[in-house]
């Protein structure tokens, strides 16, 4: 169904009813259409995002650093401009660099991605003084819902629940407030974000080294050493919706992700929609949501998270962009978020949608030692078999000769898997995993492959102590490992013989030029290759 | 082709494994692993990996060289084996780890130990920072801590040394004594 006032054409004026997953209930129309979008990002989102934006018509404009020159989301651009050195704080995180280059291509919206610049206000507002539209929440809407605390009260006075607490973490205070509503309670960074600043506090002794500690690491990470404290909820589940507002007043709601297996405070499987969650608690969440984004006046794509437990929810923030497990609401409701965010970005009006279908799970593969309490690992990928089938979709800018740095986070790909119900879905996930290969960057895909075939997992039993309860300490399989050995010695012994058509062509011919594309594989051999 | 045995360790896992190809019949090996014998099969893909058959079951495998390591993918889990000689150095005299070295480049977070102290197996020694995540390093055996050569705040390189270990004078005592024995 689409809006009376759609007009149905994209920029280029084809017609564009009809054509793919995106055309469903969303309005096609873009009203103030822009020409050129710059994407503020790098990785499978940049790559993601430009995907889209040729859905538009729009000429897209890459940035990179000199660690990035070489990957997928340059090539994928129709162009690419460099702004600065590999530390992401003098590229990535430089508003200047990435301003200046958007001027300097002629771009006329910038999409910021997640992660990076994407919840700076200075950077929206950056933007706007420059006459380059955000695509996002406006400056003041982000800052606002960028700090906790402020975060809280707009939630409070829209009458949606939160953790109960106290705003400021003075020593008395803390300490009469644990005593009132009794340990653990939660110490938490007013400006915080992936577990950084926050801490557990299991008895009122250790309250005060807990205060200090926080508001230390607080301020180390983010300038910013305020403190709240919250009651400690021990097995909540992390349940979040996803909103789109419009820039006429307009919000909707597509639906819930569970995201409540996390290893470090981060999420590595999500789905759609929440298992067991009822008919009835859904609609008072995606009530609540609603009335706090209409608190805020948020516009373009957001995510209101809580946290539920038994039968109770609780706001915990808002992520004011795109969430890295966006594509479970867009297998469900067919839909293409960024294209959505692009239309409201240009004036495009957001309308109800219609029924979601089916379950989405997503996993998110990290170049990360699963065996080794998550210690991040980097590397050149050597060999990288890719999952295909109905229902399987893998965002990733990996290719082989890739290479993965350790100057940003280490999402290598999200894999994402449809199906009419759960154990489908589950099932087509398990199977994409089994068929998923990548050689030379240490990861975690045998890991959650194991997680999601789990019957625990399966029966969805499911809360943010997942990790801790049901697969602590997790080892990769014996037979795995025989299969490895065998395949070292073999090699080592180069007992097959032959070289495999594939790794002739993976060297690099004689007396090629320096930089070439395979430089990096030079001193790889693949199987069954002399020396 | 002469048979020669292999030891091998995992990266991350200390224990040594003894490993060798006692026969190959066309695409049949027969390899021991420590005092277990398999029978495998392997079949050459178009890819440059192969599918190699062991216990009756089937696994995608890929296999490269980088410097020293052996890569190998087995489906999606991943390995890297390194000569256990390397190893084996550092293992003298009790000692899991010689050195605590950089994983990756990143920064020096925090160094909880200085010289001349003892430490236990499992102690938490130096916390860096990269791909924005921090990551601790812990004595991987009791030892004696002797030279501490980062402080908090520095860069350090893929493979910088951050902290020289000795063997603590118990763990020296314990195998003197096995020796004697």
């Amino acid at each position: 169904m689409y809006l009376a006032d759609s007009v149905c054409t994209r920029p280029n004026g084809r017609r564009s009813s009809g054509d793919g997953a995106c055309a469903s209930f969303f309005d096609r129309t873009m009203e103030r259409p822009f020409k050129k979008l710059l994407v503020a990002n790098r990785g499978e989102i940049a790559l993601r995002i430009i995907r889209s934006a040729r859905r538009f018509g729009l000429k897209t404009v890459a940035v990179y650093s000199a660690a990035d020159a070489r990957s997928a989301h340059v090539g994928a651009a129709d162009e690419a401009i460099a702004i600065g050195p590999a530390e992401a704080a003098r590229s990535y995180l430089d508003i200047a660099a990435i301003i200046a280059a958007a001027k300097q291509s002629g771009a006329d919206a910038i999409h910021p991605g997640y992660g990076f610049l994407s919840e700076r206000p200075e950077f929206a507002q950056a933007a706007a003084d420059a006459q380059i539209v955000f695509v996002g929440p406006r400056p003041e809407v982000m800052a606002a819902l960028g700090d906790k605390v402020a975060a809280r009260r707009i939630a409070v006075a829209a009458a949606v629940p939160v953790v109960p607490g106290i705003e400021g973490a003075e020593l008395p205070a803390a300490r009469e407030y644990g005593a009132q509503v009794g340990y653990p309670i939660v110490v938490k960074a007013a400006a915080g974000g992936g577990g950084r600043g926050m801490r557990v506090v299991d008895e009122a002794a250790q309250l005060e080294s807990a205060l200090d500690s926080a508001a230390r690491e607080a301020a180390a990470a983010f300038g910013d050493g305020r403190l709240f404290v919250e009651k400690y909820l021990a097995h909540p589940r992390h349940v979040e919706i996803q909103i789109l507002g419009d820039n006429h007043g307009a919000v909707i709601a597509l639906g819930e992700r569970e995201c409540s297996i996390q290893r470090r405070y981060q999420k590595i499987i999500e789905e759609s929609p929440a298992p067991g969650l009822g008919a009835e608690m859904r609609a008072k969440m995606i009530d609540a949501a609603l009335k706090l984004a209409r608190a805020a006046h948020y516009t373009n794509a957001g995510t209101v998270e809580f946290l539920v437990e038994g039968d109770s929810f609780y706001f915990l923030e808002v992520n004011a962009r795109l969430q890295v497990e966006h594509p479970v609401t867009e297998m469900r409701f067919g839909c293409d978020l960024v294209c959505e965010q692009l239309r409201i970005a240009s004036g495009g009006k957001v309308s109800e949608p219609a029924a979601p279908r089916g379950v989405a799970i997503e996993c998110r593969i990290n170049a990360e030692d699963p065996e080794h309490d998550f210690r991040p690992a980097t590397g050149t990928v050597l060999h990288l078999s890719v999952p295909g089938g109905p229902g399987v979709r893998f965002d990733s800018h990996l290719a082989r000769g890739a290479e993965v740095t350790p100057w940003y986070d280490g999402l290598l790909g999200k894999l994402v898997c449809y199906g009419a119900d759960r154990e489908e879905a589950r099932g087509r996930l398990v199977n994409a995993l089994d068929e998923f290969a990548l050689l030379g960057v240490t990861n975690n895909a045998a890991y959650l492959r194991d997680i999601i075939a789990s019957a625990q997992f399966r029966e969805a039993k499911l809360s943010t102590q997942f990790i801790d309860s049901f697969f602590p300490g997790w080892k990769i399989g014996q037979p795995e490992i025989d299969a490895a050995i065998v395949a070292a010695v073999i090699t080592a012994g180069d007992a097959l013989g032959g070289i495999p058509p594939d790794a002739a062509s993976i060297r690099p011919a004689a007396g090629a030029e320096r930089r070439s594309p395979w430089d990096d594989l030079r001193n790889f051999e693949l199987w069954g290759a002399r020396r | 082709m002469g048979r020669a045995a292999m030891k091998l360790t995992r990266v991350g896992d200390s224990r040594e494994i003894d490993a060798e190809v006692i026969s190959r019949d066309g695409s049949m090996i027969r390899v021991r692993i420590g005092d277990r014998q398999l029978a495998a099969e392997f079949a050459p893909n178009a890819d440059g990996g192969g599918i190699l058959t062991l216990d009756g079951r089937r696994y995608a495998v890929f296999c490269a060289r980088r410097k020293d390591s052996t890569l190998v993918s087995v489906g999606p889990a991943s390995f890297e084996f390194k000569p256990a000689q390397a190893a084996a150095r550092r293992h003298a005299r009790g000692l899991a780890a010689a050195e605590i070295t950089a994983p990756m480049p990143g920064k020096v977070l925090k160094v909880m130990v200085r010289d001349g102290d003892l430490v236990e197996a499992g102690q938490p020694l130096v916390v860096i920072e990269a791909m924005k995540m921090e990551t601790t390093l812990a004595a991987e055996s009791a030892a004696l801590v002797k030279r501490v050569r980062v402080e908090e705040g520095q860069m350090v390189d893929h493979g910088a040394v951050m902290i020289e270990l000795s063997p603590s004078p118990a763990s020296s005592l314990r195998q003197s004594a096995r020796r004697d024995a």
